[in-house]
């Protein structure tokens, strides 16, 4: 209640902007290619949904592959079907997106009555069906092999028809690779990954964020207060479906092709593993997550074929040692340290306290109450 | 007629081997309030503990081992890990348990590879019988009478013994078993054992009939879940009773119309998690978890 608004709004949003900015450069030192980059960018958009629900809502899907992979393959189909000779990527990626939303709104409407195991079994089971189904219309989906081809989407602004494919002029950067490494891909996907990043910040933060916080920690005290519970959960659940759907739309786009492995369960498992490694409640822990499984997957698997093992072992001791996350941690961490160097010390607190004696009470120390406040709630 | 009475001998089999793994999954959920996501790696375990020792020694010393060994795991596992998350929320248990499935499911695979494997299987037992109008795997038969058997002695340890009582005092309020001075802990330890160990004796016993490979576990423990939430969680007879839907309504729907088979199983867990969440056979104060 007492915290102030918009409190370091705008160092977020520069400095995530010039992280978004030096990312595949960074990443390049630490031999990871640009490609996988803009691939990495695009599945955050899923996991930074995802966690909205898990993270801020405490709801568990654990069928969000129907969301990526459905707005997939409508993106790609609309591509076939509908613009074989004008492939507009605008119109690809929204109505990839808005099948998603649509999606997620029936699943969600049906759902969001039902808490913790039921909640993840029905999602569960929603995403089950979904798989077969694509599975078996082996006419619209091409079934197991999936989509291989569909036309190159072109991204039409003004009168110009922008191939994403183009790289960026040369430029040698050293060790952080050359400027030319860098394709129009990852221009837009950075663009639209901060608009969502500094767009979740926002709703987390406002009215509806605090109320979604407000019905995970106890749902009975938010109703009798007047909230409608199951409207909040849903408006969630649309809004993670929806970046969900909007990441498999561009990341198929991207791909050029698609596997009937997008709606698999493997797929939904692995947003609750990215998003649980970077830090559930953290605006940046899907992001790292992501990033960090995604990096070692691609460095290690074509060397060890246990890669998924080393996932797994991963998975687990972050649950049981960091249940915070990797972000998470080392936020709590750096709190922590903040509101100890900012608390005074019981001796300087008494010396207050006697200097104050003559004149009344005196205001506590700002910084000692600033920091359990601060923990809680940034 | 013939296709007919073969597709539902065929669902009985498949029902069977769901029914075996949800009771483990329905009497661990009922006394320990534990959602296993784990328990498709005990069928898997067992699977290949079978292998390896039927190999050696004959598949029925594998027949042996297998149950063994997938209970001693299950009691190291849940000694060392999974304590600390009994009295946790169905999410943090879900995620762990998870990553148990992976971890185990990747470690299969490190070990024996990718490829399915065949179990090694006397000649007596690769016979078919006549059974009037057609003929049937004599094994499968085998197979569902050691099942109906194994299920008769689960049901009488729940319904005889101490531990059986306490197991189904949980189901309908664990605070009061607790008050009472029911060690639910020590039960907790045996009913986990006893689960894993059931999908691990499933696991060597059906896979003759079908193949083993790294994912199978996890394969077998998505429909199993179907039908625990069909017969409600943390009953007995929830689980046979929807085990055995369940098997048959996707071999009859496969006789009529073989693409929608997987589709329809999910859909029947759907409906009922939306119009009866408690389940067919379910108590109806286990929803709100």
């Amino acid at each position: 209640m007492t915290r102030a608004r918009g409190d370091g709004g705008v160092r977020f949003a520069i400095l995530s902007a010039a992280g978004i900015v030096l990312f595949p450069f960074l990443f390049h030192a630490i031999n990871g290619y640009a490609g996988l980059a803009t691939q990495i960018l695009m599945v955050s958009i899923a996991s930074i949904g995802f966690n909205l629900l898990l993270g801020y809502t405490g709801l568990l899907s654990y069928g969000h592959a129907m969301f990526y992979g459905g707005g997939g393959y409508v993106a790609a189909l609309l591509l076939i079907h509908f613009m074989p000779d004008h492939p507009n990527l605008w119109l690809a990626v929204f109505g990839g997106t808005l099948a998603a939303t649509a999606l997620a709104l029936v699943v969600g409407a049906l759902a969001v009555r039902l808490y913790g195991i039921y909640f993840a079994l029905l999602t569960l089971a929603f995403a089950q069906m979904i798989f077969f189904v694509v599975e078996q219309a082996e006419g619209i989906t091409g079934g197991d092999d999936g989509i291989q081809s569909f036309p190159n989407a072109l991204l039409p602004i003004g009168p110009y028809n922008i191939d994403l494919g183009t790289a960026l002029p040369a430029f040698d950067l050293g060790p952080f690779g050359n400027l030319s490494d860098i394709k129009l891909w990852y221009v837009l996907t950075a663009v639209i990954l901060y608009v969502v990043l500094i767009g979740m910040r926002a709703l987390t933060r406002s009215q509806f964020g605090e109320v979604l916080t407000a019905i995970r920690e106890n749902e009975e005290r938010s109703s009798l207060i007047g909230f409608n519970a199951s409207a909040y959960r849903l408006a969630a659940f649309a809004i993670s479906g929806a970046l969900t759907g909007l990441s498999g739309a561009l990341r198929a786009l991207y791909d050029g092709t698609i596997s009937v492995e997008s709606v698999g369960i493997d797929r939904s498992g692995s947003f609750v593993i990215y998003t649980i490694i970077g830090g559930v409640q953290t605006l940046l822990g899907p992001i790292a997550g992501t990033g960090i499984i995604m990096y070692l997957e691609s460095v290690l698997s074509a060397h060890l074929g246990y890669w998924r093992l080393i996932e797994g072992l991963i998975f687990v001791a972050v649950i049981v040692f960091l249940p915070n996350g990797i972000v998470g941690t080392i936020r709590r961490n750096y709190l922590a340290r903040v509101a100890k160097e900012r608390a005074p010390s019981s001796r300087a607190l008494l010396a207050e306290s006697l200097r104050a004696r003559p004149g009344g009470p005196t205001q506590s120390a700002g910084g000692a109450e600033a920091g359990p406040e601060r923990l809680k709630n940034d | 007629m013939v296709a007919l009475s073969q597709a539902l001998l065929n669902g009985l089999v498949l029902g069977l081997i769901y029914v075996a793994i949800a009771v483990g999954l329905t009497i661990v959920f009922g006394t320990l309030r534990l959602v296993n996501f784990a328990h498709g790696a005990f069928y898997a375990i067992g699977a290949y503990v079978g292998l390896v020792v039927a190999q050696q020694a004959g598949l029925w010393w594998g027949f042996l081992a297998a149950p063994i060994a997938v209970a001693l795991f299950a009691v190291v596992l849940d000694r060392v890990l999974l304590r600390p998350f009994y009295g946790k929320d169905a999410t943090s248990q879900i995620l762990v348990t998870f990553g148990i499935a992976l971890i185990v499911e990747e470690t299969l695979r490190l070990i024996f590879g990718s490829t399915t494997q065949q179990y090694p299987m006397p000649a007596a037992l690769t016979t078919s019988v006549s059974l009037g109008a057609f003929v049937y795997p004599a094994y499968r038969l085998l197979f569902a009478g050691f099942v109906i058997v194994m299920l008769v002695l689960v049901w009488l340890f729940i319904e005889r013994t101490d531990y059986g009582l306490i197991v189904r005092a949980g189901v309908r309020d664990r605070t009061m078993v607790q008050l009472l001075g029911g060690n639910i802990r020590q039960a907790s330890t045996i009913v986990f054992a006893l689960g894993a160990a059931i999908a691990g004796l499933v696991g060597a016993a059906a896979s003759p009939i079908y193949s083993i490979a790294p994912g199978t576990g996890f394969a077998f423990l998505v429909p199993s879940f179907v039908v625990v939430v069909v017969g409600g969680l943390g009953s007995f007879w929830g689980a046979v009773l929807g085990g055995i839907l369940i098997g048959e309504l996707q071999s009859l729907t496969t006789l009529v119309f073989a693409p929608g088979a997987n589709v329809i199983i999910y859909l029947c867990m759907a409906l009922v998690l939306l119009l009866r969440p408690q389940g067919l056979l379910g108590e109806s104060e286990v929803i709100r978890q």
